[in-house]
């Protein structure tokens, strides 16, 4: 990491904005590539030793960044899903690694609701590929029957613990099948990084390096291949020629609060799913009038999260809960075909992380399940509850509605860029479909032999959506490869690119995406930079 | 990377750092508990506002005042927002947070005054039992900003987060810790 001051004054091949799981990975290829590549991170400096093992200082690698008035009916929960400084969210995502299947690619045409992505799951099958390879994933693809075509993982999946061996009981009992959860976490030791001790701190951040986040996979690649690295640099506005037709760098604003112009010739937005919009929306111009990117009117909308849905139960027996991966350690699919509670009322997919680790406090620890607890009850709660508590998470889909979108406030951050209003009400047939996730999960515990049962309200999950691919503005943002249809050396990348968030954790297509990304980039490179 | 032993060692090192308070003119690295024990000065609450937040945590979780609640919001109300470490952060709150505390605490004492006719710290443990159920399912009648279950919620985890947020916490419930970065503070010490 460099201080602002270290900025470039000349003109770089590349600028990525934002060093999240999109962020580092382009950078890495492109620089890899070949490419002088320039990294500008709004947020500080974070290296291994801030990720400290605690559910409170956990909190502090959260967003502080610019306000974000998170509105609705479900709003989008952006603090929690987002963080502040190099790394980005994925500084501490949990690592569970599934992958879309066939039928999130074309839900529009199969089945008239959402919208069709402008690639098939054949054409990103061989970037899931390799980056599972360079990541490292666990698990069992032949157990894993739901799962769409792919190589094998490279490491062999996470022993089952105690709560896992219970909640599976359920499943086992109602003739549903379970698999070891796919998990970016090492098993052994792995491209010369440590293995997991399966201690639960996931959402503190991964020191160790055995969950692939950007600090432990990208970065130190794009590093090697000598893409620079600067700290507190936020963007204010991405810079197009005169004619509306090319990026030609940012503006960026430094916390001493002078501003500097870089120029590049291709811009790369990874700063997430609701500051991309928010930027391209904020670099307004006479040639684009309503945001860059924004001629179809797409630009902020369909934003989507995954509505949780949270199954506890209390078992007689030891099942001790905090061993293991914050993210789980089976997985179900068998509600992933869109249409498996129809009659339910509801539409889309969900699949079961189950038997996640946690701990005695915060947004999901075990005090948290039973809000309605307090006194001398809850002191007796959390002593039962560390004995026998198991529970699982519903990922469930939402559908992308329109109106959920980013737009800009008549308030200003700092550097004097309006701030992000994100609205989300979700869609009714997701509701029911989180509803439907729940009476299940209430079955399989019940199923599994747990005294107490109970759920959880529908917390959200990771945030996509806002700067959709399509196939022209008619329809979309950017092409399949993240490239403004209005202006080709501007690129988005992350998970804004979804037209549909599927029933599975985004980071893996992520990743996938910016790989196949930043090849065409490569591949295309003097078309792309004209 | 580093190895995890080198996180340990660097841990056990750095030991030493916990919270800082004023105590006396000088800065003292203190656990909430001690700074409490220490009767350490508040930067933000107002002495009633504490009065308020211990009977609320006595209430909530018993033992939680003791525990260094009222220091803990007080110390993190104080510093900068950008390194709170307070449950609040989640919940869709824009920093600084001192005025839902304040407000929270405000509204708890006046539904308290029109329910039992007192302020909320001389209330019977049943009364304060009664509002505090009645907090939680958001049906106070009368009750000012900010909404009674939010506030609820958000004092309740803050009371969870002093007694069983810790590494001391977990040793309660018998959690193995297993850090791979030790927290520089065991609260509740």
């Amino acid at each position: 990491m460099q201080a602002p001051s270290s900025l470039p004054r000349d003109p770089v091949d590349v600028i990525v904005v934002g060093s999240g799981a999109a962020g580092s990975n382009m950078a890495a290829r492109l620089a890899e590539g070949g490419k002088r590549v320039l990294i500008l991170e709004a947020g500080p400096a974070r290296t291994p030793a801030h990720l400290i093992s605690s559910t409170l200082y956990a909190r502090r690698v959260k967003w502080t960044g610019p306000p974000v008035l998170d509105e609705g009916k479900n709003p989008v929960g952006f603090v929690f899903n987002a963080a502040f400084g190099t790394g980005g969210a994925a500084m501490h995502h949990y690592a569970v690694w599934p992958r879309l299947h066939a039928e999130d690619f074309d839900m529009r045409s199969r089945h008239d609701r959402g919208l069709d992505w402008p690639l098939k799951y054949s054409d990103l099958a061989p970037y899931y590929d390799q980056v599972q390879q360079e990541a490292g994933i666990r698990g069992d693809a032949t157990r894993e029957i739901w799962r769409p075509p792919g190589a094998p993982y490279p490491m062999p999946p996470v022993p089952v613990f105690p709560q896992g061996t219970a909640i599976a009981r359920g499943f086992a009992k109602l003739g549903k099948t379970v698999a070891p959860l796919p998990l970016a976490v090492t098993t052994t030791h792995y491209h010369g990084r440590a293995q997991c001790l399966w201690d639960g701190w996931c959402d503190s951040g991964c020191p160790i390096g055995a969950l692939a986040n950007p600090l432990t996979i990208h970065l130190p690649r794009a590093a090697a291949a000598g893409a620079q690295l600067v700290n507190d640099a936020a963007i204010t506005k991405v810079l197009t020629s005169d004619d509306g037709t090319r990026a030609v760098g940012v503006e960026v604003a430094l916390k001493d609060g002078t501003r500097q112009t870089i120029l590049a010739k291709v811009v790369v937005l990874a700063a997430f799913t609701v500051e991309n919009p928010r930027l391209l929306l904020a670099s307004a111009t006479g040639r684009h009038p309503q945001g860059l990117g924004n001629s179809g009117g797409f630009l902020g909308r369909y934003i989507m999260t995954h509505a949780a849905g949270l199954v506890y139960g209390l078992f007689a027996e030891e099942t001790r809960p905090y061993m293991g991966a914050f993210g789980g350690q089976l997985v179900n699919q068998d509600s992933y075909p869109k249409t498996t509670h129809r009659g339910s009322g509801a539409f889309g997919s969900y699949q079961w992380m189950i038997a996640q680790a946690v701990k005695p406090n915060d947004l999901l620890g075990i005090a948290t399940t039973r809000p309605d607890i307090f006194g001398a009850a809850l002191h007796d709660f959390m002593k039962r509850a560390t004995r026998g508590f198991a529970g699982m998470t519903a990922v469930c889909e939402d559908l992308p509605v329109s109106d959920n979108r980013v737009t800009l406030s008549s308030q200003q951050d700092v550097h004097g860029v309006p701030i992000a209003r994100v609205t989300h009400d979700t869609h009714a047939e997701s509701v029911s479909l989180w509803k439907a996730s729940l009476s299940e999960g209430k079955e399989v515990m019940r199923a599994a032999g747990a005294d107490e049962v109970w759920t959880g309200p529908p917390g959200s999950m990771h945030i996509m959506g806002g700067t959709v691919m399509g196939t022209s503005s008619t329809n979309s943002v950017t092409n399949s490869y993240g490239q403004l249809h209005d202006i080709p050396n501007l690129v988005v990348a992350g998970p804004g690119l979804f037209p549909t968030s599927g029933g599975v954790n985004p980071t893996f297509t992520v990743h996938a995406l910016a790989a196949r990304s930043a090849e065409r980039l490569l591949a295309t490179w003097p078309q792309v930079v004209g | 990377m580093l190895a995890r032993r080198d996180f340990i060692v660097r841990g056990a090192v750095g030991g030493a750092c916990l919270l800082t308070f004023t105590l006396a003119g000088c800065e003292t690295r203190l656990t909430p508990a001690r700074a409490r024990a220490a009767e350490v000065p508040f930067r933000t609450l107002a002495a009633a506002d504490v009065a308020t937040v211990d009977a609320l945590g006595e209430t909530l979780l018993p033992g939680s005042s003791t525990a260094g609640l009222a220091h803990y919001i007080d110390h993190q109300l104080s510093g900068d927002p950008a390194d709170s470490m307070l449950m609040i952060k989640y919940l869709g709150v824009a920093a600084p947070f001192t005025e839902f505390y304040r407000s929270g605490l405000r509204a708890t004492n006046a539904a308290s005054q029109s329910l039992h006719g007192r302020p909320f710290a001389h209330c019977s443990p049943e009364q304060a039992a009664a509002l505090l159920s009645q907090m939680a399912g958001g049906h106070v009648e009368g009750w000012q900003s900010p909404p009674s279950g939010l506030f609820y919620f958000v004092l309740r985890s803050d009371a969870v987060d002093v007694v069983y947020g810790t590494k001391a916490g977990f040793e309660q419930l018998g959690v193995p810790y297993m850090a791979h970065i030790e927290p520089p503070s065991r609260w509740g010490e």
